[in-house]
């Protein structure tokens, strides 16, 4: 079946790690952000609210051969990890990695899951946050 | 700000609109289709355009910063989706104080739909800047 293919080609970029990309924490996308969640918390004008960062930096790796598998995309869950608050101006570079793939039965067929790991760095080298996502194709 | 095991924090009901999905889809990044055409979402097999399972973190990112102030710092906040949402029903979103051990408190945090299904699971780890 394609799909056993499908994901052994994908258990295969376990480990893998997607080449760093930077972006700097600009007050108009904080506004923009925080206006798109419906959060007035004056606080959010200078500093990143808790899933900012996943609209800083891609939070998951394109891995074309998993639209191989399925229909569609799910979002299954997120872990965020908070070790330094993020301020406007800050540059943020996140570093992902694909941490596992598996397949699992669900209440309507098999689902592939893919776990990407994402490490947020800012300017000064220091870790800020973590990222733990899991994508599911069904 | 003083806590206990069992107290429920303030719940915050959002009013998500498929103009909200595709602001957030603008502000995040995510331009999935699910999110704001309805037929391609009902050819994957949705009833509608659905909320970013990221959005509904969000509004309960909010529910817990909320609470918290400037009482204590977010350590950690993992949810889970467990179900779709779709826009024009509220959304309605708690928490729960499941853990106290002298400055760190965790929550139990879940997001409901309007018939009381918990599509969104999580929980939130919280450092109060005193002793609760």
């Amino acid at each position: 079946m394609a799909a056993t293919d499908v994901l052994d080609r994908l258990r295969g970029r376990i480990g893998t790690t997607a080449p760093p990309v930077s972006a700097v924490v600009e007050a108009g996308h904080l506004k923009r952000f925080a206006e798109a969640i419906g959060d007035p918390n004056p606080r959010w004008l200078e500093e990143a609210p808790p899933t900012f960062l996943v609209a800083l930096v891609p939070a998951s790796m394109h891995l074309a051969e998993a639209e191989e598998y399925g229909k569609g995309w799910l979002n299954g869950g997120n872990r965020f990890e908070y070790i330094e608050p993020v301020k406007v101006g800050d540059r943020i570079t996140g570093t992902g990695r694909v941490a596992d793939v598996y397949e699992k039965a669900g209440s309507s067929g098999t689902l592939l899951f893919i776990i990407f790991e994402t490490e947020y760095v800012n300017q000064h080298g220091r870790p800020v946050a973590r990222l733990r996502g899991t994508a599911i194709r069904r | 700000m003083k806590v206990k095991v069992g107290d429920e924090i303030p719940e915050l009901v959002k009013q998500p609109t498929t103009r909200q999905l595709v602001r957030y889809a603008g502000a995040q990044g995510d331009f999935y289709e699910i999110h704001y055409d309805q037929d391609y979402a009902r050819s994957v097999a949705l009833p509608g355009v659905i909320l970013h399972g990221l959005l509904k973190a969000a509004f309960l990112g909010q529910l817990v910063t909320d609470w918290l102030g400037d009482s204590g710092t977010l350590k950690a906040f993992e949810v889970s989706y467990r179900g779709i949402d779709q826009p024009g029903r509220p959304y309605r979103c708690r928490g729960k104080v499941v853990k106290e051990d002298g400055r760190n408190v965790e929550l139990e945090v879940w997001g409901e739909d309007p018939d009381g299904n918990r599509t969104t699971v999580g929980s939130a780890t919280v450092e109060m800047r005193e002793p609760a």
